[in-house]
């Protein structure tokens, strides 16, 4: 019979946590305190002679002048059309995930058969590619001369200028993007379905469409919510991927203004003000998300 | 004269005759479109790397138009990945600072994973969450924040190769948590709990049984963290200081609009290269360690939501 | 308790910053602001004094140049990398603001900086220069009489001037069919949509706005009706001709992917490096106004940070680059006009160094008694100019 006090003896108990402080400690410190110096960069109340905020560390001396004209203009100012532009560009391109996403991962997940290793492993190989580097192929085929011009020259279209500013190519840039990050979580989802449910369906005499509609979608929900969650909201701060593929401040993105902020200018309590208010518009995602997850693993547990 | 022996005639059951079902009726058939969706998919997804790997062999300064092939733009000519220092230093810069981020962040993740799975307490839960939300917070958050602490606060701490570590550390020891904790929920206790019968100390449990179970998962995200990192453009953009820590995601970004030419494809696909290799050998070796672990690593990359 | 421990530590750690941290009040400019019409003698401190005399080269290791990327020919940063045994690195930078985040963030240290005369008295009060000491500069002597005590500068006690330039507009000639006389125009016109693009610098391009428009000839203007005007000419443009924000007219222009750019005089002198195989310059121009007194002109200088830590070294890069071969081979690479007085126009013309269409991006000192030249502005100023510039970015 097992000796009960095995696994809970104090040797033990203070074991564990041990082993969980030096990480815990690293993102406390790396993670928690960088996102309070944001608020206290965002709510200072002096500027230096350089025009940037001395950050005001104690709360009680925060100002939210700053913080609360940001939120002004985003409302109803110079930044409400970047916000409204991010969220069309989200969700258009989080659209184009969903609808190329689900059924490569549905078919790599339960229909491969015996290509799935490769199968799998082609879908994975985005993952190992830089992304930079993907967008700069995309730019490299998309000039003027490139190779889509060429193509679309076959058909007879004049060639057409891809990377000056147009809210497609920014669009398709970003699904190309993300849709590898979209698809793994939605795998892994669909891969634990147990396939004895879809056969008992099919021999109930259920079709294909039926079955999708009434027992692998509401299975692999929580796949496709957490699949939304973690491409969303990193699409939601992108400012590379529209930088690359059109210079134009025509397609800019809440990331681009936080770019411009910190790292191009000395305003950086501006930077900081957009910065919270894009984590407060997706803290409820993010909340959301961990909520999820928390009640899954704990139903896995 | 003999007699053709003619065996009894078998009593076999046919099958029925098939009725012939429509395509869209049949539970049973190929998914055919499906599969040509999946691979166009992955067509679209990969051939444009593939291009662009290609004009890297480009004969010409054009990186669209295809002018024979040429090794110019990796050695040996002015403008080429191994003559221009600035090139080879960004290649330098990222394959030290993704073996550098696995080496800190993969043994602090595994520690946390192992101590947040066991450690029954409110507090746990809470550094659970904080765990978490890196994983779902947006680059540009961390990436900011993380240069806003750095230059009013923590200045002892320069920009550049410290600080992208330290940054680089942080958002992978979220990744390394949710790749080894799946893992070792699926191990159960049974194992240690043997040894500490045998009487192993805690310590002797973990590092003779527990650390060897969850082999797969360690290398699978060693090899996750590297690839991130070597694929960070961020964090490492806010981070960086000066020219002599620039990696190779920043140098093409900044580069892509100026005046660029075959010189980044080859950059480029140099990196790729490197990851693959990574990728390789880590795939490799485990095979090697233990047979079949091969394929559970792959799945346990696909695995770790 | 922790937190207010963490919270009283904060400011302790971050007070070791520079002076420029600290805070200004009502945004005038504790730091004198220098004027054509009255000269600054920046001053030195006890605590920042140049180096040494006869203090021997440091050798081995990075030699860190923070300055506008393909702005010093590679020719003379390898020869000098050659010669003193060390590895020559560029930090590159678009504009003054981003140089200054780079070289104020704490634990970098850069050895050489090209600011310009719109930063200077700033930079010196906050001490981030050190002042030179001219005894590793003879080559002082070669400068235009004028350089050699600035009016930003007097007795030239930080910096030594790096080039001269002027802004104006690139153009396509094969593209573009009329000139109008008033050139900017060029940007406005819809013709050339998708193919248009103005200087990534808030003043260049909100100060050509206000002469575009001719709402002041004070491109330093801290009148904020005239600015917010001339932004609003500016946002116009995102949705007229698409305008795009870049500083590469050097390489655009010549290979065709503008067609009308906001650039540089030395942009279009180095242009001509850019072509593509077989085509010649007379396929671009350069346009600026007729009037002297209309013109944009200025000057981008060296400094030495505080920081370096090669000062010796530093010095004798400087040396060099007024050097007069070694500052034509820096010419011939990047355009723009060193103001040594051998190089006068003649000169560079007989010389081959500008194509016969380019004639008018050459800077005589003319030019710097009769044009217009940014200066060293109040913050308050400069607030506004930048909280414009951000309306524009925004693309609103």
């Amino acid at each position: 019979m097992p000796d009960p006090k095995i696994g809970h003896d104090r040797e033990t108990r203070r074991l564990w946590p041990a082993l969980a402080l030096p990480g815990t400690f690293w993102l406390i410190a790396l993670f928690l305190v960088p996102i309070y110096a944001v608020m206290a960069v965002a709510f200072s109340d002096r500027i230096n002679l350089f025009g940037e905020p001395i950050p005001a560390w104690n709360p009680v001396d925060w100002q939210f002048g700053t913080f609360s004209t940001v939120l002004q203009e985003s409302v109803s100012g110079i930044y409400q059309e970047v916000w409204i532009r991010t969220a069309i560009y989200s969700f258009w391109a989080l659209v184009i995930c969903i609808v190329v996403g689900y059924p490569v991962a549905y078919y790599t997940a339960r229909l491969a058969g015996r290509r799935r290793g490769l199968v799998l492993a082609l879908i994975l190989a985005p993952w190992w590619i830089n992304y930079i580097t993907r967008m700069l192929a995309w730019v490299n085929l998309l000039q003027d001369d490139g190779y889509v011009n060429k193509f679309l020259g076959l058909f007879g279209f004049a060639p057409h200028s891809w990377l000056n500013g147009s809210s497609f190519t920014v669009v398709m840039a970003l699904a190309y993007g993300y849709l590898p990050f979209f698809i793994i979580p939605l795998f892994a989802s669909l891969d634990r379905i147990d396939g004895r449910l879809l056969e008992a369906s099919r021999d109930l005499g259920v079709n294909s469409v039926r079955t999708f509609w009434a027992v692998t979608l509401p299975l692999s929900r929580l796949g496709l919510i957490t699949a939304i969650v973690i491409t969303a909201l990193p699409m939601a701060g992108d400012y590379y991927t529209n930088t690359i593929v059109s210079g134009s401040p025509k397609t800019n993105m809440v990331g681009n203004q936080i770019e411009l902020f910190l790292l191009n200018g000395p305003q950086k309590n501006l930077g900081a003000s957009i910065v919270l208010l894009l984590s407060i518009v997706l803290v409820f995602f993010m909340a959301y998300y961990l909520v999820l997850t928390q009640r899954a693993s704990r139903d896995t547990r | 004269m003999t007699a053709t022996i003619t065996p009894p005639p078998a009593t076999t059951r046919t099958a029925p005759a098939r009725k012939w079902v429509p395509p869209w009726r049949n539970p049973w058939r190929k998914p055919y479109v499906l599969a040509t969706l999946t691979w166009l998919y992955i067509v679209w997804s990969l051939l444009p790397v593939v291009i662009a790997v290609q004009f890297s062999f480009n004969n010409g300064r054009s990186r669209s138009t295809w002018q024979g092939f040429s090794m110019q733009w990796y050695c040996c000519n002015d403008g080429s990945v191994f003559e221009d220092p600035s090139l080879t230093l960004a290649l330098k810069n990222s394959l030290i600072l993704g073996v550098a981020t696995v080496l800190v962040a993969t043994p602090l993740g595994v520690m946390l994973a192992m101590g947040l799975s066991r450690w029954r307490s409110k507090a746990s839960r809470v550094a659970n969450g904080i765990a978490m939300v890196p994983l779902v917070t947006p680059e540009i958050v961390i990436g900011s924040a993380l240069y806003l602490v750095m230059v009013n606060l923590y200045q002892f701490v320069p920009l550049g190769r410290p600080a992208m570590l330290l940054g680089h550390v942080t958002f992978s020891v979220s990744y390394v948590l949710v790749i080894v904790r799946s893992r070792l929920l699926s191990i159960g206790r049974e194992y240690e709990e043997a040894a500490r019968d045998l009487g192993a100390s805690p310590l002797q449990a973990i590092r003779t049984i527990l650390v060897p179970l969850l082999m797969p998962s360690i290398f699978a995200s060693a090899m996750i963290t590297f690839a991130t990192s070597l694929d960070d453009f961020v964090v490492s953009q806010f981070l960086f200081g000066d020219a002599s820590n620039i990696t190779v995601p920043i140098k093409l970004y900044s580069a892509v609009r100026a005046a660029p030419t075959p010189a980044l494809n080859a950059l480029a696909s140099l990196l790729l290269v490197g990851s693959f290799l990574a990728l390789l050998l880590a795939v490799v070796g485990l095979r090697a360690r233990k047979r079949g672990a091969g394929g559970s690593v792959l799945e346990d990359m696909a695995d770790f939501s | 308790m922790w937190l207010t421990v963490g919270l009283g530590a904060a400011p302790l750690l971050s007070a070791c910053g520079d002076k420029g941290s600290a805070s200004i009040e009502g945004g005038k400019a504790p730091y004198p602001l220098a004027r054509p019409s009255h000269p600054v003698t920046l001053s030195i401190k006890d605590s920042n004094p140049p180096i040494d005399d006869g203090l021997e080269p440091e050798s081995g290791g990075d030699f860190k140049i923070l300055n506008y990327s393909d702005y010093m020919a590679p020719g003379v940063m390898k020869a000098f990398g050659k010669k003193h045994n060390v590895n020559v690195q560029v930090t590159p930078y678009n504009n003054y603001d981003e140089m200054l985040a780079k070289i104020r963030a704490p634990g970098e240290s850069f050895d050489l900086v090209f600011p310009g005369p719109s930063v200077l008295s700033k930079m010196v009060y906050a001490e981030l220069l050190q002042p030179l000491n001219h005894s590793y500069i003879p080559n002082l002597a070669n400068l235009w009489q004028e350089y050699q005590d600035p009016w930003y500068d007097r007795q030239a006690r930080y910096t030594v001037p790096y080039t001269i330039y002027g802004t104006g507009v690139l153009y396509r000639t094969d593209r573009v069919s009329e000139v109008p006389a008033n050139g900017y125009d060029l940007m406005w016109d819809k013709q050339y949509a998708g193919k248009v693009y103005i200087l990534d610098d808030l003043g260049e391009a909100i100060g050509m706005s206000l002469l575009r428009n001719g709402i002041t000839t004070d491109i330093n203007t801290g009148n904020a009706e005239y600015v917010s005007k001339a932004t609003d000419s500016l946002i116009e443009l995102i949705d007229l001709v698409d305008v795009k924000v870049n500083i590469n007219a050097y390489s655009e222009i010549p290979e065709g992917t503008a067609t009308v750019h906001q650039g540089w005089s030395g942009d279009a002198i180095a242009g001509q490096y850019y072509l593509p195989k077989g085509v010649t310059p007379e396929v671009y121009a350069y346009w600026r106004p007729d009037e002297p007194t209309e013109r944009v002109i200025g000057s981008d200088v060296i400094a030495i940070p505080k920081s370096a830590q090669k000062p010796v070294l530093a010095h004798l890069m400087i040396n060099d680059l007024l050097d007069e071969k070694i500052g034509l081979q820096n010419f011939g690479w990047n355009g723009y006009q060193p103001p040594i007085t051998k190089f006068d126009a003649d000169f560079l013309v007989k010389e081959g160094y500008i194509p016969k269409n380019i004639m008018n991006a050459v800077i005589v000192p003319e030019d710097f008694d009769s044009g217009l030249t940014f200066y060293e502005v109040s913050p308050a100023t400069e607030a506004l100019w930048r909280n414009n510039w951000s309306r524009f970015k925004a693309g609103a």
